[in-house]
């Protein structure tokens, strides 16, 4: 801003023209007065520009506060989520009493047909003891029938003669008509008798066959029993599913009660359900350290200078966020807090700072 | 709307720029009739003045090598005028006005330090060539140089004409692979489309030729030139050319005249520089939007966008780069930005390694180091070039100036 040059020629210009000589030096005047701001402002601008990428990649107890609000796209997305999560565990709820019922039901179903099948197994195997009591007696039986009915037989072939006899005898007048029609109708009731006792033979035998062997009758008592146990396992299935789904829906229940729990410790629940301004802020993982329920917030001037107490830390919260850096504008990952603020203005501040000030003022 | 018109004029210097370095490689493959018609047969008179300022023996070997001029020794002479320099170039001056005596060499010395554009004015003084080459006392020229330059004055209307500036030191460091891809990127592409609309807006002076009677008529412009009543030394050759434009004369710069020079090692020294360069663009376009009616009616549309938009492109720059800081403060830091100039970097080593293997690069990947220069310039260059209008001195050598003024001193 300063020359050593001269020149003859523009000293006689001047000289000529001495009102320009004024008006020179009034505009150099202006002119080095503004180089001179500007170019300080400039070397200030620098130097800042400098210290704040310094002072924010090598401070470590920085926080972003965040304005959350009702309409805010992340607290009704999460909003809507709650709501769908707990419109489940109702869905659910019901499902889980429709089951239980039925599980009762079919249980109970379960219960008689047990009860059922060891009435049939009971009836079978007291059936089956006395057959086989009873079975060899009415063998025997049945032998005698057989020999007796030989017996009857033989008997009855001579009785035949006899009537011969008689018929001869009435035709030949040696005894009267009704003695002969008396004698031949004690034949004929032989006769009868005896075919009886073959009736009776047979059904003997058919009862002997019965005891002794098994039969469509029993076939068919096992095949319902079959039935019966077939349809109690498929019962016990039915049942097993019904249990599993229920501990399955019950369980489900329990997850979306401790999801919900966990999402009422989240800012974007407080914020969506507070009756009051609630205040966060978000701390980058850098950061962490500096972090403590109940450590003072700073607020400063110039984001790093003439720093007062502005409240404290109050909670907080698991969940991971990212934001742009302040500063810097890059994404970076960190978690948030809620802060009890004293002075609410602060909250609009770029940056606000935990535990202590940044600087020793 | 301001920052959209900002954004637009930033746009539209970035889209020039390309179309410029497209063009100039277009026309350098598909137009070879876009060069100027020479004639080596008219062997005018010439005056090689030497300005010179503190250069110690470097005005000998620049001497040296005019001596070794292929063009006839009887039609030029060598005029070196001392602007009192304070180390000892003016013996130097004078060791070669006594070695070289196959040429015409004259001394002089100014009566006080007045800055090289009255330096080359003093220096006038004692020609009565038909053409005048003005000179830089730290190049060395090619023998062909001279011819080269003459040859052109053969069409009509060609009023100054540059010769191509090379440089001797590529592989010094790291600034001088930048400054020599950035060399050759200029000369070999950027300014192909004005020469063929004979209308280049700054022929370096390293190495100027000029008809006389046109630099006698600019003569008196160039010695009253002032800031507000002081006196301006920087930046002649930038205010010749565009005055030459101005009176309707075409200028064109010749690659086939070739000249080496050193080019700064040190940070400060093309800081310096830089800071000189970047001043006058900036005081010539305060001169082209003072009279851009009369600008608009005399030249070539190629030479007002070029005269209007590098410097405003470097205002711009300014401006987007606050902007940019204070928004997004490692925007700055994202890789494309290298990549492309890796990528340019690797693009014209080897088109250097091809076409002008003097200058051919051993690391071409330093070009990469642009960026950071890229962005220093535009932040700190230009404001500092607005606020130092005021400044009149040589620029790099003012500082060798007051060491050697000290050492007198001391001693």
């Amino acid at each position: 801003m300063t020359t050593k040059a001269s020149d003859s020629t523009l000293r006689s210009e001047r000289a000529r023209k001495p009102i320009y000589g004024i008006l020179y030096k009034i505009t150099l005047a202006f002119y080095r007065v503004f180089a001179i701001v500007t170019l300080y402002a400039v070397l200030a601008g620098i130097f800042c520009y400098a210290f704040i990428m310094g002072f924010y990649a090598l401070n470590r107890s920085w926080a972003a506060p965040i304005i959350l609000s009702a309409s805010d796209d992340k607290s009704l997305d999460f909003v809507q989520k709650l709501v769908l999560s707990r419109q489940s565990i109702e869905d659910l709820k019901v499902d889980v009493v429709r089951q239980q019922t039925t599980l009762d039901e079919m249980a109970k179903y379960r219960s008689s047909l047990l009860a059922l099948d060891a009435q049939l197994q009971a009836a079978i195997v007291r059936e089956r003891a006395h057959d086989r009591l009873t079975g060899p007696q009415l063998t025997a039986l049945d032998e005698q029938k057989q020999a007796d009915n030989r017996k009857t037989r033989e008997v009855l072939a001579q009785s035949h003669q006899l009537a011969t006899q008689i018929k001869n005898d009435l035709a030949s007048g040696l005894i009267a008509k009704g003695d002969a029609a008396a004698q031949l109708a004690a034949l004929n009731h032989a006769d009868t008798d005896y075919t009886d006792s073959r009736i009776a033979g047979v059904m003997l035998s058919d009862s002997v066959l019965d005891k002794t062997t098994v039969g469509t009758k029993s076939l068919e008592v096992l095949e319902k029993q079959a039935e019966l146990r077939s349809d109690i396992a498929q019962l016990d299935v039915t049942l097993n599913v019904a249990q599993k789904q229920l501990e399955e829906d019950n369980r489900q229940i329990d997850r979306l009660r401790s999801a919900i729990g966990i999402a009422k410790q989240s800012p974007y629940y407080l914020n969506a359900n507070g009756s009051n301004r609630i205040y966060f802020a978000f701390v980058p993982y850098d950061n962490q350290a500096s972090v403590t329920v109940g450590a003072p917030i700073y607020d400063c001037y110039l984001n790093m200078v003439l720093c007062r107490k502005v409240g404290s830390v109050k909670q907080v919260f698991v969940g991971e966020q990212v934001i742009n850096h302040p500063i810097f504008k890059t994404q970076v990952r960190g978690l948030t807090i809620q802060m009890n603020l004293s002075r609410p203005e602060s909250a609009k501040s770029q940056t606000v700072f935990l535990g202590g000030k940044p600087l020793l003022f | 709307m301001a920052p959209i018109l900002v954004w637009l004029i930033l746009f539209l210097c970035l889209v020039i720029s390309i179309v410029k370095y497209l063009m100039g490689l277009l026309m350098r493959l598909a137009f070879p009739s876009a060069k100027i018609r020479k004639d080596y047969t008219w062997q005018p008179t010439v005056s090689v003045l030497l300005p010179c300022y503190n250069e110690g023996q470097t005005v000998y070997n620049s001497i040296e090598s005019i001596s070794r001029s292929n063009y006839p020794a009887g039609s030029f002479e060598v005029i070196a005028q001392d602007d009192c320099s304070v180390d000892d170039s003016y013996e130097w001056m004078l060791k070669a006005q006594r070695d070289f005596t196959n040429i015409s060499i004259r001394v002089g010395r100014n009566d006080q330090n007045c800055g090289k554009a009255r330096t080359v004015c003093n220096a006038l003084q004692h020609s009565r060539a038909e053409i005048i080459i003005s000179i830089d006392s730290d190049c060395i020229f090619h023998p062909d140089a001279m011819r080269e330059l003459t040859a052109c004055f053969a069409e009509p209307g060609i009023g100054a004409v540059g010769g191509r500036v090379g440089v001797s030191n590529p592989n010094d460091n790291i600034l001088t692979i930048i400054q020599t891809i950035v060399y050759y990127a200029a000369f070999e592409l950027y300014k192909i489309p004005e020469n063929s609309t004979r209308s280049i807006c700054c022929i370096s002076g390293c190495l100027f030729a000029i008809r006389r009677e046109l630099l006698l008529e600019i003569e008196p412009i160039l010695r009253a030139r002032h800031w507000f009543g002081i006196p301006v030394n920087q930046g002649e050759d930038r205010f010749l050319t565009h005055q030459v434009l101005m009176r309707g004369f075409g200028t064109y710069i010749n690659n086939d005249a070739l000249c080496w020079t050193a080019v700064p090692t040190k940070l400060s020294v093309l800081f310096n520089q830089q800071l000189r360069w970047r001043s006058s663009i900036l005081r010539d376009l305060f001169y082209t939007l003072r009279s851009l009616p009369k600008h608009v009616f005399k030249l070539h549309p190629n030479a007002i966008y070029t005269m209007i938009l590098t410097p405003l492109g470097a205002i711009v720059a300014l401006l987007v780069m606050v902007t940019m800081l204070s928004s997004n403060p490692l925007a700055w830091a994202s890789p494309l930005p290298l990549v492309a100039y890796l990528g340019l970097g690797a693009i014209f080593s080897w088109a250097i390694g091809k076409f002008s293997i003097r200058e051919t690069i051993r690391h071409p990947l330093a070009f990469g180091a642009y960026i950071a220069w890229s962005f220093s310039s535009s932040l700190f260059i230009t404001p500092l070039a607005l606020c130092t209008f005021d400044s009149g001195d040589w620029g790099t050598r003012a500082k060798v100036s007051e060491e050697a003024h000290l050492d007198h001193q001391s001693k």
